[in-house]
């Protein structure tokens, strides 16, 4: 089961590269994600079914957990692969990137989407493998234009993440170490299954270096502050489809690899140690996109701001810990995942239109493009909090455990945050949003694939935020289970 | 039986050379002998691994030191060469930290991460010292990133740092499973890679590797 579900968006890749039509590549790209979409529906029944599935010499499995960042991936990923025809296509059209750039696009979304499933179903700690391909992928992709900033974006990408990296891997060398101590040395000793089973009696000094370094360094993938230096960058000169990928999917990979050593780290440290460094990492990035959001004259760093900002708040959930806290974290990684992309594509039709990404250049969107105008400024709603949507729901229940758990400080100044970012992001927004379109554009909207992956994304914003389904409520409470 | 290994006289001497090694790239101003060095280095590297794979005789860590060497220590510094070769930089380092005080910072972070690994206090005498030497590597390839103005030379630094946990890692352990390592490698080669490319890159439309020139995107 796992093996196709990594086997399809690799063959897709394939299939990608060697076509010869901008039809034809177009095809086969959503075709691929829609089979990849349904194999990691598969997964998540197979799951729901076996509990845990494990293959190919116990390197791939799958417990809720996996499933859940599997679902997350392959629906965005869908999403992005029908909203790439739209944008893609249209700057095909108007001559920006040619057919044998366009194939390259295709044919490297899909490996990414491939290393990012890969990281949800590796069974050991050699999830930094996977980790760091979705770090190379992803910078390739980043270059696909090949303008100054967005060359400029992806060296500091890549410098700054494998560095990141790297203080990663001598975390999982000391968990590894830590591990072989009980052990012995086999194989099985950096597996999931095999290290939770004894992770209580690991050695608590080796475990808190090591999750120190897990943290800085899985946390500077997930663009925690102070390591977030390179996301705003990353995020707003990517292809717009991709920077979708990489905010609502990527840091969640980053973030998942954190969870997990946390929950092993935890058994062994105590979780008051652990927890603090989560609020500490959580605060500090919450703090840090404040002023940035406030300040803010390009449309899609502000929205990369504020992915710097939802990481924080699922580190703050976990951080504050309880069964809520962990609840409102794991359902947080889907909202902040389906919003962001949402986000993200509205600023993609934007910045075709108005072929500027400075906010003071843009206004009247909702007059002179209706559908993603609206949609844009619900999206705005929903990802700065507000009822009734998704991310409220997982906001509250966070800060409710932030409450009831004790952490009254720190819960109070993540309040006071997300008031200062609503305020700044809406302010932002609504410039773009209302008043008269500029002088020069026209009007009309993107054409319908754009808005279709953009609706599709809408409706699980809406039905999550008035009512979670029975069996999605169970897989979390199940990643919950996992995490505790 | 780690401690005979680490004990052993050939193995501090491997160690003490690694470190030399590093010391050549932080003293060098020439592209070319930067990466001679850092060949030596990860042979050096593959030395170590040789010697912990002959005496407890595991198949996996040969595996481990012939790829050490084939890739890290030949392929690598073949790359490195075509790259400098193929742009036509200059081969002088620019630098942001001179020579004479780059050595001594070289030296206090050595200093640092010999006392810092001998507080943790859970690791034997003989392969702490194989694990202090580890330390040193990480974060002399850290600083050797932030003082050299040359794209080149951060990507250099990476690799010390990572062949610093490489040592870690042997150290520590006698190596990650077989399928991580291999992993591990596969990333590496590949990051190389992509890096070339992106190198290239940055020389075609900045038309130099000065990673001045890098500093449009803030805010």
């Amino acid at each position: 089961m796992i093996e196709y579900l990594l086997l399809a968006p690799l063959l897709t890749s394939i299939l990608c590269f060697f076509t010869r039509t901008k039809k034809q590549v177009e095809t086969i790209s959503v075709l691929g994600s829609i089979i990849t979409l349904l194999l990691g529906l598969l997964l998540v029944v197979d799951v729901y079914k076996y509990e845990v599935i494990v293959t190919w010499q116990n390197a791939l499995f799958a417990d809720a957990f996996s499933a859940y960042i599997v679902l997350i991936v392959s629906i965005v990923g869908f999403v992005a692969s029908l909203y790439s025809v739209g944008y893609m296509g249209h700057e095909h059209k108007h001559g920006v990137i040619d057919d044998k750039k366009l194939r390259l696009y295709y044919s490297l979304f899909h490996i990414f989407m491939f290393t990012m499933l890969l990281v949800g179903v590796t069974n050991n700690l050699g999830l930094w493998i996977a980790i760091e391909m979705t770090t190379l992928v992803s910078a390739l992709l980043m270059i696909l234009y090949s303008r100054k900033s967005s060359i400029e974006a992806a060296w500091k990408y890549m410098i700054i993440c494998t560095v990141g990296i790297t203080f990663a891997l001598f975390g999982t060398i000391l968990t590894y170490f830590a591990a072989v101590n009980i052990l012995g040395e086999t194989g099985d000793a950096l597996n999931w299954t095999s290290l939770i089973a004894v992770a209580d009696q690991f050695d608590p000094t080796i475990m808190k270096l090591a999750f120190i370094f897990i943290l800085i360094g899985y946390g500077t993938k997930a663009g925690l502050a102070p390591m977030h230096t390179w996301l705003p960058d990353a995020h707003s000169e990517a292809p717009t489809p991709v920077s979708a990928l990489l905010s609502g999917v990527l840091l969640n990979c980053a973030m998942y690899g954190i969870i997990r050593f946390y929950t092993v780290a935890s058994k062994s440290t105590g979780e008051a140690f652990t927890s603090n460094l989560l609020i500490i990492f959580g605060l500090l990035s919450l703090g840090i996109a404040v002023p940035f959001i406030l300040l803010q004259e390009d449309y899609k760093r502000l929205l990369a701001y504020s992915s710097v900002e939802h990481m924080g708040i699922i580190a703050l959930g976990i951080g504050f810990g309880g069964v809520y806290g962990i609840f409102g974290a794991i359902l947080h990684m889907f909202n902040h995942a389906m919003t962001k992309s949402l986000m993200f594509f509205g600023a993609g039709n934007i910045l075709l239109k108005h072929d500027t990404k400075e906010i003071f250049n843009v206004s009247g969107v909702v007059k002179s493009m209706p559908v993603t105008g609206a949609m844009f400024v619900v999206g705005t709603l929903a990802i700065t909090g507000s009822p009734p949507f998704s991310i409220f729901i997982s906001e509250f229940t966070i800060l409710a455990s932030g409450f009831s758990q004790g952490h009254i400080v720190a819960a109070v100044l993540f309040l006071l945050f997300i008031i200062m970012i609503f305020a700044g992001f809406f302010n932002n927004v609504s410039r773009m949003a209302f008043g008269n379109p500029k002088p020069g554009i026209e009007k009309g909207d993107m054409g319908r694939w754009t808005l279709v992956a953009m609706g599709i994304l809408m409706v699980f914003i809406i039905v999550l935020g008035v009512y979670i389904p029975t069996p999605f409520y169970e897989m979390i409470m199940r990643v919950v289970e996992i995490v505790r | 039986m780690e401690e005979v290994i680490f004990g052993s006289n050939i193995m501090q001497l491997f160690i003490a050379l690694i470190l030399v090694s590093t010391f050549m790239i932080l003293g060098s101003t020439r592209l070319y002998s930067c990466v001679r060095a850092f060949g030596i280095q990860s042979f050096l590297l593959a030395s170590v691994a040789g010697v912990v794979a002959l005496s407890t005789g595991k198949i996996d860590i040969y595996i481990v030191a012939i790829l050490t060497l084939a890739i890290k220590s030949i392929l690598i510094p073949y790359i490195f060469i075509y790259i400098i070769r193929e742009i036509k930089v200059k081969r002088e380092i620019a630098l942001y930290v001179g020579i004479s005080p780059s050595l001594i910072i070289g030296g206090i972070l050595v200093v640092i991460s010999y006392y810092l690994i001998r507080s943790i206090n859970v690791i034997t005498d003989l392969s702490s010292f194989a694990l202090s030497a580890s330390m040193s590597l990480v974060s002399i390839g850290l600083f050797i990133m932030i003082s050299r103005k040359k794209a080149i030379m951060q990507m250099l630094g990476i690799l010390i740092m990572e062949n610093g946990l490489f040592l870690g890692a042997i150290s520590l352990t006698n190596g990650m499973p077989l399928l991580v390592e291999l992993g591990i490698f596969f990333d590496v080669l590949i990051g190389v890679l992509i890096m070339g490319i992106l190198i290239f890159r940055i020389n075609k439309t900045f038309e130099t590797i000065d990673t001045d020139m890098l500093k449009n995107l803030i805010g």
